[in-house]
C-alpha cells in the first residue's frame, strides 16, 4: 500500500471511504478521483479483496439450545442469577482513580482517618489533664504540695531524728520521747509487765494524697513521729507508701483507730513481746557493776600497794564503767521500746487506670511497634531465605519428579475433557 | 424497522417481546463474536448467553449515549477478556489464533479460514480486536472507538495498519 507522495488521497484515507467513514466531501472527492486515478482503484480493489478474504473465516450457527436458555432467562426474571457487570462500567481492571472517584471511599477515609487521630489523640489529651491535674495545687489541707508528693520516690527519714515533743501524760510508761538519763529510762516497780508492742497495717486507699499526708500528721498528733518513709509514685501503678512510726504505747490504739480511717483495712496484725525478765535481769546486772564499781573506788581510795596493783584495780574500774554505760544503753533502749510500740503502715493506692497514662508515649509505641515489625520482617526473611537455602534443592528435586509428570497428566486429561 | 435504541428503551419500559427481537437480531452476530474468539464452541455459546442475560439483568442501566451496539459489544469485550483472564495463561495459549489451533479446527474451518485465522493470529492484539469488530461485527469506527475507550483516529490507523499487515499476509504481492 505504498504510495507516492503527491498523491491526492493516501491509502488510509481509501480504506476509510471505503468503510463509509469519510467526511462527506472528502467522500465525493475520493469517489471522483477513484474514477480517474487507476494507483486509487487498485488500492482500493487490495481493500476489497482483504475483506471477502476475511470472510471466508466462517463460523457455524449457534444451537437452539442457546434460545432456550436465554428465553428462559427472559422469562423468569433471572433474579437468581450472579449478575454480570455490563461492560461499560464493571469487570474492569482495579484502579486507584476510579476508585477515588467514588464518594463513599472518601467518606470511609475520612472516618479511619478520624478513627486514626481518635485513637492517637484521646490518650495524650487524658495524659495531659493527669499531668494538669496532678501540678494543679490542692485545697485541701491535709494534702501535701505536688512537689512534695513527687519527692516521695525515696524519701528515708533520719531515724535518728528527734521525735517530736510528746503530748501524752507522764503517768505509767513514760509517752514522752526517749529520756537521757537514767532517772527516765526506769521501769517503774508495780506497774505489771514491760511488753514491747508492735502493730502492721496495709491499707487501701481511696484517695491517696490525702491519706498520705494524714498519716504523718496523725503520728504527730499522738506524740509520735516517722522513724522511716518509703513512698513509690511509678507513673502507670498505683502509688504505694510505706512508714515505719513510732507511737506512744498508750496512744498506740488511738492512733490505729485513726489509721484505719484512712482507707480499707486490708491487713492488719498485732504482736506483743514481753522484755520484763530480759529488763529486771539488765538492772540486777547494773546494780551489781555499780557496786563493783564503788568498791574499787574505795580499794583506791583506802588501800596502798604496789603500782602494779593500782594500775590492775583502775583498769577493772575502767573496764566495770564501760558495762555499766553499755548497760544503760541497753536499758534505756528496752524502755523506749516498751513506750513507743512499732507500727509498720502500708498504704496502697486504689488505683484507677487512665486512658493514656502509660509510661510511653504513643509515637514511641508507634516507633517500636514498627522497629519491631520491621525486626520480625528481617527474621521472617532471612528464616526463609534459611529454609529456600536448607530444602530448596530437595524440594526442586521432588517438584521436578512428582509435580511436572503430574502437570503433563492433567494437562492431558484436561484436554481429553474438552475434546 | 425501529433501531436497536429505540427497541432497547422499549424493553426499559417492560415490553419483553422488544428483548426478543433484539436476541433475534443479535444471537448470530453474538455468537460469532465469541465464537471466533474462543476455541471451543459450546464455551462461545454459554458467553454468548451470559451476554445475553448481562443485558437482560441491566436493562435499567442502559443509556442511550451511544449506539446500542457499542453496548452490547462492550458487554461482550468484557465477558471475553474476563474469560482469558479466568482461564489463565493455558486458554490465552490456547485462544491465540495460531496455527495449532487452527489446525485443531480444520474440520470446522474451510482452508481459507484456516489461513485468515492463522494470520489474524500474527497481529498485535489491539489491532486484530479492530479490525475483526470491523470486518466481522461490521461496528464503524465510533462504536470501536466506543468499544474499546480509544479515539476514532486511533481506531482508524490502527485498522490500516491491521489490514496492511493482513494483507501482506493473506493476499499475493502483485
Amino acid at each position: 500500500m505504498e504510495r507516492h507522495a503527491q498523491h491526492a488521497f493516501d491509502a488510509e484515507e481509501v480504506m476509510a471511504y471505503l468503510d463509509g467513514e469519510l467526511e462527506a466531501r472528502r467522500a465525493a472527492a475520493l469517489a471522483a478521483h477513484l474514477v480517474s486515478c487507476g494507483e486509487c482503484q487498485e488500492v482500493a480493489q487490495g481493500f476489497r479483496a482483504l475483506s471477502e478474504r476475511m470472510l471466508s473465516f466462517e463460523v457455524e450457527h449457534p444451537s437452539a439450545g442457546m434460545n432456550e436458555k436465554v428465553l428462559a432467562g427472559l422469562g423468569a426474571g433471572d433474579s437468581s442469577r450472579k449478575v454480570i457487570p455490563s461492560g461499560s462500567e464493571q469487570n474492569r481492571p482495579w484502579n486507584w482513580r476510579r476508585m477515588f472517584a467514588r464518594p463513599y471511599v472518601w467518606a470511609f477515609a475520612g472516618l479511619g482517618l478520624v478513627a486514626l487521630l481518635a485513637v492517637v489523640s484521646i490518650p495524650n489529651f487524658f495524659r495531659a489533664s493527669q499531668v494538669a491535674w496532678l501540678d494543679a495545687p490542692r485545697g485541701t489541707e491535709l494534702s501535701a504540695p505536688a512537689a512534695d508528693r513527687r519527692s516521695f520516690s525515696a524519701i528515708t527519714v533520719n531515724p535518728s531524728a528527734k521525735p517530736p515533743a510528746a503530748t501524752g501524760s507522764a503517768e505509767g510508761w513514760d509517752a514522752s520521747p526517749p529520756p537521757s538519763d537514767d532517772e527516765h529510762l526506769k521501769a517503774p516497780e508495780n506497774v505489771g509487765p514491760m511488753i514491747v508492742q508492735t502493730a502492721s497495717l496495709t491499707i487501701l486507699a481511696t484517695n491517696y494524697d490525702e491519706a498520705s499526708a494524714a498519716i504523718e500528721k496523725l503520728a504527730a498528733a499522738h506524740g509520735g513521729y516517722v522513724e522511716k518513709l518509703d513512698a513509690k509514685a511509678q507513673t502507670g501503678n498505683a502509688r504505694e507508701l510505706s512508714a515505719a512510726l513510732r507511737i506512744p504505747t498508750k496512744q498506740l490504739d488511738g492512733f490505729l483507730a485513726d489509721v484505719r480511717k484512712l482507707g480499707h483495712v486490708e491487713e492488719e496484725t498485732r504482736s506483743n513481746e514481753e522484755v520484763s525478765d530480759q529488763y529486771v535481769d539488765l538492772q540486777a546486772r547494773l546494780k551489781s557493776a555499780r557496786a563493783t564499781e564503788q568498791r574499787l573506788i574505795e580499794l583506791l581510795g583506802t588501800r596502798t600497794g604496789k603500782l602494779q596493783d593500782v594500775l590492775e584495780a583502775e583498769r577493772e574500774l575502767a573496764r566495770i564503767r564501760g558495762e555499766i554505760e553499755s548497760m544503760q544503753g541497753q536499758s534505756a533502749l528496752l524502755v523506749h521500746r516498751v513506750n513507743y510500740a512499732t507500727v509498720q503502715v502500708n498504704l496502697n493506692e486504689e488505683y484507677r487506670q487512665v486512658l493514656g497514662s502509660g509510661a510511653i508515649s504513643t509515637g514511641t509505641k508507634i516507633r517500636n511497634a514498627a522497629v519491631e515489625g520491621f525486626s520480625n520482617l528481617e527474621d521472617g526473611v532471612i528464616a526463609l531465605l534459611v529454609f529456600v537455602f536448607a530444602v530448596g534443592p530437595s524440594l526442586l528435586f521432588w517438584l521436578a519428579i512428582l509435580l511436572v509428570p503430574g502437570w503433563f497428566v492433567w494437562k492431558w486429561f484436561r484436554r481429553r475433557a474438552r475434546s | 424497522m425501529n433501531s436497536d435504541e429505540t427497541i432497547m428503551l422499549e424493553f426499559q419500559q417492560g415490553a419483553r417481546e422488544a428483548f426478543v427481537e433484539l436476541f433475534e437480531r443479535y444471537r448470530e452476530p453474538i455468537y460469532g463474536f465469541f465464537r471466533r474468539r474462543l476455541e471451543h464452541p459450546a464455551r462461545a455459546e454459554e458467553l454468548a448467553q451470559e451476554c445475553f442475560l448481562a443485558l437482560l439483568q441491566n436493562v435499567q442501566r442502559y443509556e442511550p449515549r451511544a449506539s446500542f451496539r457499542s453496548y452490547l459489544y462492550g458487554i461482550a469485550i468484557h465477558l471475553v477478556a474476563a474469560e482469558r483472564r479466568k482461564a489463565g495463561r493455558e486458554v490465552a495459549e490456547n485462544e491465540k489464533l495460531d496455527g495449532r489451533a487452527a489446525e485443531g479446527n480444520a474440520a470446522e474451518n474451510n482452508d481459507a479460514g484456516i489461513w485468515v485465522r492463522k494470520a489474524l493470529g500474527h497481529l498485535e492484539q489491539s489491532e486484530r480486536e479492530i479490525l475483526m469488530l470491523r470486518e466481522y461485527e461490521q461496528l464503524s469506527y465510533g462504536e470501536i472507538a466506543a468499544v474499546l475507550r480509544m479515539p476514532v483516529n486511533t481506531v482508524r490507523s490502527r485498522l490500516f495498519r491491521a489490514r496492511a499487515a493482513l494483507k501482506n499476509q493473506l493476499l499475493p504481492v502483485k
